[in-house]
């Protein structure tokens, strides 16, 4: 899902036609908008340009924050007082909230270090610590490592969660800006994660070049 | 929902200042932690890296013996503290890992990237059944599997085919993601009212089990990590394991040193809370196509203070891949070359 609103574009049309299209959509941002700085916006529309062999996703490489949440794919969320787990059928991906006293990032990370509280009846999640890999979205949308994403988890119904997530990079956006999205939950009975390992579909792209030949 | 947070919070901290008794001397009954919702709490971030070193079949010299005495424990105990000192004097003594890589450079790998036994521990062998603690005959068909099995090791692979689930980052399997190996040791236990989430540290997979007695997923929905489902007896978490993907992963530390399971494998853990610092594990290992009888392999995940689980982006990192497939390839051209002349 790209975060902001788009037409619909293709993909590389010879291997799987259809398949690499993206429906037109109004997006999620607020104000429609990402705020690049003029620099940073090249860099996206590079990456958009070269996103079949750039997209950390085509390497089944970790999501990050806020991406996880969006992904084609379900996640769990296991709630315990002093932690809430949360585990993404996408490539293994998971990460804990710590849900005590906040403690800084020890190390920069693929999904970043979160620290929760509660207000109100809604879950808020800061999260630093990123390292500058994992992309925002499949159109290239990137941060640095300066990225800084405060999610909101509100649930409005028992079916749906309002979710909110303020995302700020000084390097890369002239200012912070919003998604807001709802996550409907899987109503299947018995609905579980299923396993997606994609390892195995990136590694020709990723190391084709030395297989004997 | 924020008041019963709090609930919980309060019992997980009396948890903690709980006495811990010696493993081998329990003279006071432990009273079971229970969640708000009266499961046992098993929750916490635990370690395996009190077992580094432990021999995973049993030698010999043991016999029936599940604990080391007091004299093999103080020798031991040396071993510990030899190997761990490697940190500060940057000394490789000839013991367990070190001693392992012989005919390998040892030298190349850096002392820090292992981690060390903190303390000693009392067991002879992780596997503690069949008695004498080795893994049971195969099955006729298994040992014609193994005469043809892959050679992972000290070869030139052609592509990462030739590479085993770990060296590719994909997976390392129910039982490789838990049994004790030189680093990334951790385990994390999450629990919700109907589901207990186990968490390991490397490759950083994760189990989320219903305990709500729903079937397995269907026999075509095969996985990796297989399909869990879980239940309680007394303070006891059961969790059966099946839906397994067979002819990958052993039953060994990483999931690679063994003969591949069949897709019949199950496996039964047993998850005991013995303290406030130690949960008692075990896995049983049944695999009729395999093994001519079931096995089982038994440890303590321990609460070490200040553990913490990082994240083991192993795909994203794996220069490790792309190092051993240049290298062979590079060998290759250096072969040809040389043969030209």
């Amino acid at each position: 899902m790209d975060l902001q609103p788009h037409p619909t574009y293709g993909g590389p049309y010879f291997q799987i036609g259809s398949l690499g299209a993206v429906p037109a959509d109004s997006g999620v941002v607020e104000g429609g908008e990402i705020p690049y700085k003029p620099d940073a916006l090249a860099k996206k529309k590079e990456n958009f340009a070269n996103r079949w062999k750039q997209d950390p996703e085509v390497k089944c490489y970790m999501p990050g924050i806020p991406r996880a949440t969006y992904m084609p794919y379900p996640f769990q969320i296991v709630q315990s007082a002093n932690v809430i787990l949360m585990s993404y059928e996408y490539a293994s991906a998971n990460r804990v909230i710590n849900m005590a006293r906040p403690r800084e990032a020890s190390v920069d990370t693929w999904m970043g270090t979160a620290n929760g509280h509660w207000e109100g009846e809604t879950l808020v999640v800061d999260n630093t610590g990123f390292n500058d890999q994992s992309w925002l979205d499949r159109a290239g949308d990137f941060h640095s490592d300066e990225l800084h994403v405060v999610e909101r988890y509100t649930r409005v119904d028992p079916y749906h969660i309002q979710y909110e997530a303020t995302i700020e990079d000084p390097q890369v956006f002239s200012k912070p800006w919003k998604i807001s999205l709802p996550l409907y939950r899987r109503v299947e009975k018995n609905a579980q994660l299923g396993e997606f390992k994609c390892v195995e579909y990136a590694e020709e792209l990723l190391y084709g070049d030395l297989r004997k030949k | 929902m924020k008041s019963l947070s709090l609930i919980v919070l309060g019992l997980a901290a009396a948890a903690a200042f709980a006495q811990t008794p010696a493993p081998t001397q329990t003279t006071k009954k432990y009273t079971q932690p229970k969640t708000a919702w009266g499961d046992p709490d098993l929750q916490g971030v635990f370690s395996t890296d009190e077992y580094i070193g432990v021999p995973f079949e049993r030698p010999a010299k043991f016999g029936t013996r599940k604990y080391l005495n007091e004299q093999e424990l103080a020798e031991r105990a040396k071993d510990v503290d030899d190997l761990a000192s490697v940190h500060d004097t940057g000394v490789r003594p000839d013991k367990g890992f070190w001693k392992n890589q012989h005919g390998v450079d040892a030298a190349a790998v850096p002392p820090q990237w292992l981690e060390y036994a903190p303390r000693a521990s009392r067991q002879t062998s992780l596997v503690v059944d069949p008695p004498d603690g080795h893994v049971p005959a195969l099955t006729p068909a298994a040992e014609e599997r193994r005469a043809q099995q892959k050679n992972y090791f000290n070869m030139r692979p052609a592509s990462w085919l030739d590479l085993t689930m770990y060296d590719r980052c994909i997976t390392r399997g129910v039982a490789g993601s838990i049994f004790p190996v030189i680093y990334g040791n951790g385990t994390q236990i999450v629990q919700e009212p109907g589901f207990v989430a186990i968490r390991n540290e490397m490759i950083h997979e994760t189990r989320i089990i219903p305990l709500d007695g729903r079937p397995h997923a269907p026999a075509t929905q095969r996985m990796n990590m297989g399909d869990s489902r879980g239940h309680w007896e007394g303070n006891t978490l059961v969790v059966e394991t099946t839906n397994y993907i067979g002819g990958h992963n052993s039953i060994s530390v990483n999931g690679t040193g063994g003969i591949p399971y069949s897709d019949d494998l199950v496996t039964v853990e047993r998850f005991t809370r013995a303290d406030a610092k130690h949960v008692n594990y075990e896995m049983r290992i049944s695999d009729p196509p395999t093994y001519t009888k079931p096995w089982t392999v038994a440890f303590e995940l321990t609460q070490e203070p200040g553990y913490e689980i990082f994240e083991y982006a192993c795909h994203e990192g794996n220069y490790g891949m792309r190092n051993r497939l240049s290298a062979a390839r590079a060998e290759e051209k250096e072969e040809a070359a040389a043969k030209a002349k």
